[in-house]
């Protein structure tokens, strides 16, 4: 009936580089990108640090090779420039890209665009080049803008589950191929900053103006970030007919809801446990089976500690290594699962475990700590990759080497 | 359907009931508008469906929830940025909906949202099949919700969604110009893979067709998802149009009705709940009645061809949206 679901190509886009290469760098080198804002335009920028990608839209439009075409936001422009890698790197034809579906992940589409030209834009006496932006508040224009300049045409759907969006955009994709309802679909998602994003997260008060450090006792909050990633994954039967290695298979996926509060995990991490326990049993793995987590890891009091808990309740006395990698990218909300699914990608094919940054004191609560130095000398075969939002949305994707 | 609104201007909004039958008093203080009225539909759906917890919850949106992402964006613009309370930001997240639900009926299972402008209820409504094909013994609650937003009003008419004149909403479909009208709405359904006491009806199938460039590109996608599911054209007892009174947008539907589903009688319903995002899931509502209830209301009605009907066996629904998003839904009692 079903059948199996893998990974052959992929693209990113981060505060940390503007493609492949450049991330790998980046996390080999422990270079993150946080810092001053100095491309949005916030009162926060001084005191809100955050990991920005110190591109001007002009300049990702240049990347992205757009001349003339208008109402591009710049969160389209990032989702461009990472689907435009995927598709090079996994060899697609334009044949193969118009028979590919596109499930992309957002939070707030084109808010930095709508905000900006908001009085502009609901006062219907003004004209003017502003124009081109009306209709950026929907959060699925992005995807479809993305769809329609690259060409796919067969499957189109934009997901927002708050921070887990991009890992249910593959999610999605996965069951679409295991289904046999489509071959291939190019999975992730688009988050650029907005004053929006800055200013909801600090009016709740869980961002810290210092680095992020998950897992650490000190810990105080999050830093934002902003980026796109998009994997592409391809049936088992396409995979066959080509003559290229896939880079990984998606073994298993979990999707779940803590039911616990509209913006607070549980403190025993139900459904964290329940993501992560389901993606174990879909691929038919026990806990002993996952060599390393990328942890949500948020650095936010209460994500930490949920995700720490939940891990500690699955795996017991046998917690694989995990670390997060946000302290290099910050928060990048619904492209966070896409982006840390490539990092899983990297660590897979370079048998490396990125390390965990900012880590000095033990968390009270639990006694398991993340990855402080990057490994090199270890074997990875499966990855479990974590992401969690609002909503009590919880989703896990288990990675496999091929 | 016995009670027919008629509105004046071109906003259709919601007919609301009393809350408090469905929401208890302390959750429906902290609840917007919108919230209210989804967690509503969504309450009568598992009363009508008999389930206490759902397996899982996918809802869909077009624009989530403006009216309160509009008052968090203003006031962060008015105030410069400076002390900003979160309330608004919270519910005016795209998957606020799906997390209330799961939090009013303890739902630790599968829960999604999909935003995908014309196409998200049906994201939704796929999503929710594949998860049954995985577990068919499953109940899921799929639903939907889209608010008549006053900025939704300003951005349509400046992105020529709307009509320019004012339309007494029951003479949609006389008009003859472009735009359609701003309605709102919140439609929630139990989905499960195995039939039971309270089944209205069965969903066989369902399909996206995105931005079709003509008209043989059309007619072919609907020919071949009906032989797909093995449905000659004389078994269908009627279909669903989800025109919009938009001359332009509806032409495919309009081509539709000349060719391919001449002889088949059609409804139309946008008249009734105006044109939002996710409009297709009233449409579904009513085919789903209709199969039910074994009877057409004459408001529905397209006068040709004839209705004659002794047994309502299979409704299609074909919706559009902008002239971009089209889909296909194959009802069975």
């Amino acid at each position: 009936m079903s059948q199996r679901v893998f990974i052959t190509g992929y693209g990113i886009i981060t505060s940390i580089g503007k493609n492949t290469q450049e991330n790998f760098q980046s996390l080999t080198l422990r270079r993150c990108g946080f810092g001053e804002l100095s491309i949005l335009d916030t009162i926060h920028q001084k005191d809100l640090p955050a990991c920005e990608i110190k591109l001007h839209d002009q300049e990702l439009r240049e990347a992205a090779g757009i001349k003339t075409e208008k109402g591009y936001t710049r969160t389209a422009l990032l989702g461009l420039l990472a689907l435009q890698e995927a598709i090079h790197s996994a060899g697609l034809s334009l044949t193969d890209i118009r028979n590919s579906g596109l499930i992309s992940a957002t939070t707030t589409g084109g808010i930095r665009e709508f905000e900006k030209f908001f009085y502009q834009i609901t006062d219907l006496q003004q004209q003017g080049d502003f124009d081109q932006f009306t209709d950026t508040a929907n959060p699925g224009e992005h995807c479809e803008r993305i769809a329609d300049h690259v060409g796919i045409r067969q499957c189109i759907a934009t997901v927002s589950t708050a921070c887990s969006s991009s890992a249910n955009a593959i999610m999605q994709g996965a069951q679409l191929i295991k289904a046999k309802k489509i071959d291939r679909v190019i999975c992730g998602g688009a988050e650029a900053l907005s004053k929006f994003t800055v200013n909801g997260f600090n009016s709740l008060m869980i961002v810290d103006p210092e680095h992020c450090r998950p897992f650490d006792n000190t810990r105080k909050g999050l830093n934002l970030g902003e980026g796109a990633a998009y994997l592409v994954l391809e049936s088992e039967a396409l995979v066959n007919q080509k003559r290229r290695k896939p880079l990984a298979e998606l073994k298993g996926y979990g999707n779940a809801n803590d039911s616990f509060h509209l913006t607070a995990s549980s403190p025993e991490g139900t459904g964290a446990f329940n993501a992560m326990n389901l993606a174990l049993s879909v691929a038919g793995f026990s806990a002993a089976d996952v060599d390393y987590i990328n942890a949500h890891g948020t650095a936010t009091e209460n994500n930490d500690l949920s995700e720490g808990m939940g891990i500690q309740r699955l795996f017991r006395e046998q917690v694989p290594y995990f670390s997060s990698t946000k302290p290099y990218t910050g928060h990048t909300l619904a492209a966070a699962g896409s982006i840390e699914a490539v990092f899983c990608m990297m660590a897979l094919q370079h048998q490396i475990i990125w390390p965990n940054l900012n880590f000095s004191s033990q968390m009270q609560e639990i006694t398991i700590s993340p990855v402080r130095e990057m490994m090199q000398n270890t074997v990875l075969k499966n990855i479990l990759s974590n992401s969690f939002g609002f909503g009590g949305n919880t989703s896990s994707l288990l990675f496999s080497l091929v | 359907m016995q009670e027919i609104c008629a509105y004046e201007s071109n906003v259709l909004t919601c007919i609301i009931p009393s809350f408090k039958t469905y929401i208890s008093p302390g959750q429906l203080r902290r609840l917007s508008r919108m919230h209210r009225i989804g967690l509503t539909a969504a309450t009568m759906c598992l009363r009508d469906a008999n389930v206490q917890v759902p397996d899982g919850i996918i809802t869909a949106s077009g624009y989530g929830f403006l009216e309160e992402t509009e008052k968090f964006l203003t006031e962060m613009l008015e105030r410069n940025e400076k002390q900003l309370t979160p309330t608004y930001f919270i519910q005016g997240t795209y998957n606020a909906l799906a997390g209330l639900i799961a939090l009013s009926t303890k739902c630790l299972g599968y829960n999604n949202t999909y935003v995908s402008k014309g196409f998200a209820f049906e994201n939704a409504l796929h999503d929710v099949m594949l998860q049954l094909s995985e577990n068919s013994t499953s109940n899921f609650l799929v639903g939907s919700s889209d608010e008549a937003a006053k900025v939704l009003y300003a951005i349509g008419m400046r992105a020529q969604y709307y009509k320019v004149e004012n339309i007494p909403n029951l003479k949609l479909f006389d008009s003859q110009t472009t735009g359609t009208i701003q309605g709102e709405g919140s439609a929630f359904f139990m989905v499960s893979g195995a039939p039971s006491a309270t089944t209205w009806c069965a969903i066989k199938d369902l399909q996206m067709v995105y931005t079709p460039q003509h008209e043989g590109e059309f007619n072919l996608a609907l020919t071949s998802f009906l032989e797909v599911n093995k449905i000659k054209l004389s078994e269908i007892d009627v279909w669903v149009s989800g025109a919009s009174g938009n001359i332009e947008h509806d032409h495919l539907l309009h081509h539709l009705e000349k060719t391919v589903l001449q002889q088949t009688p059609q409804i139309r319903f946008k008249h009734l709940c105006g044109e939002y995002c996710t409009a297709v899931s009233f449409g579904l509502w009513i085919g789903a009645s209709i199969l039910k209830k074994q009877s057409i209301p004459d408001i529905l009605k397209v006068s040709t061809p004839e209705f004659s009907l002794e047994k309502i066996e299979t409704v299609l629904i074909v919706n559009q949206y902008l002239n971009r998003n089209y889909s296909f839904v194959l009802l069975k009692k």
